[in-house]
């Protein structure tokens, strides 16, 4: 992956983000390139990356992020699996959203979701990893990409 | 008015059904499978489906070909994050009466559904 492929991923970010509403704004990071096993938050999302690239696509929040999201999104049903599935849906729209780049040959799995340094051995270690940080409602959260072109 | 909703995340589900709330619908039905939404259409023949593509077991697309199987006059709402021009024109081609992206827009999607009963 070249370093201009991640603007698709900060834009799905942004987007995702600011469907939840004006009432807060987000912020996106500059992107770095992850080079041990942090950051991995309290859960994490995970899709793999199939087709014409491969790899995975991670986001990784913290409890307190996720459940901001869920009253967002006006969601009485706050509890772990609401967190959990909610990691899960979020990994699987910015991954989805990149095909608008990458095309449908971009092939994406249904979401996994881990706990703390669980998704650490999901990432491939020979790709470029790069973390995208997204600061929202005072929580920070990461988008982590790691994807190899095949062709 | 029965509407039935398709997406292994439950968040996605009780979000779509909150949006959609009106009185013109009377009756809502979720399913987290392809396979579920099958059984479920072809017990019921619901108004309107919205249905997601990336899920485990029968993806949406097969799915979408299973309800059009069952009623070629289906009115099926693809919402997806996969955000390809292609899949899209799939999905149409299918069968499906239009297609949004994931992250839902509360009032587009107000919006399609109401087209889509309005046709």
């Amino acid at each position: 992956m070249q370093d201009e492929d991640i603007e698709v991923f900060i834009a799905g970010a942004r987007r995702y983000f600011e469907s939840l509403g004006s009432d807060f704004s987000v912020l996106i990071e500059p992107p770095f390139l992850k080079k041990d096993n942090r950051p991995f938050l309290e859960l994490t999302g995970m899709i793999d990356i199939s087709g014409q690239a491969h790899g995975a696509v991670g986001f990784t929040a913290t409890r307190a992020m996720l459940e901001s999201i869920l009253k967002s999104l006006n969601e009485d049903w706050i509890d772990q699996d609401a967190a959990s599935d909610l990691a899960g849906e979020i990994a699987n729209t910015l991954s989805g959203n990149a095909r608008e780049e990458f095309g449908s040959e971009f092939k994406i799995s249904v979401p996994v979701v881990l706990r703390n340094q669980e998704a650490a051995v999901r990432f491939p270690k020979e790709n470029r990893n790069y973390v995208i940080p997204v600061m929202w409602r005072g929580e920070k959260a990461y988008l982590l990409v790691s994807v190899q072109r095949t062709r | 008015m029965k509407l039935l909703i398709v997406d292994d995340s439950s968040v996605v589900r009780r979000a779509i059904e909150r949006d959609l709330e009106s009185g013109e619908i009377t009756e809502v039905d979720q399913a987290a499978t392809g396979e579920e939404a099958v059984r479920l259409y072809a017990a019921k023949q619901h108004d309107v489906v919205t249905l997601d593509i990336t899920m485990p077991g029968m993806d949406g697309l097969t799915c979408l070909d299973k309800i059009i199987e069952i009623n070629p006059e289906a009115r099926v709402l693809i919402i997806s994050a996969l955000r390809d021009k292609s899949t899209a024109i799939d999905a149409v081609k299918r069968g499906a009466s239009g297609f949004l992206c994931k992250p839902i827009n509360p009032s587009e999607l107000k919006e399609a559904f109401q087209l889509l009963i309005e046709d």
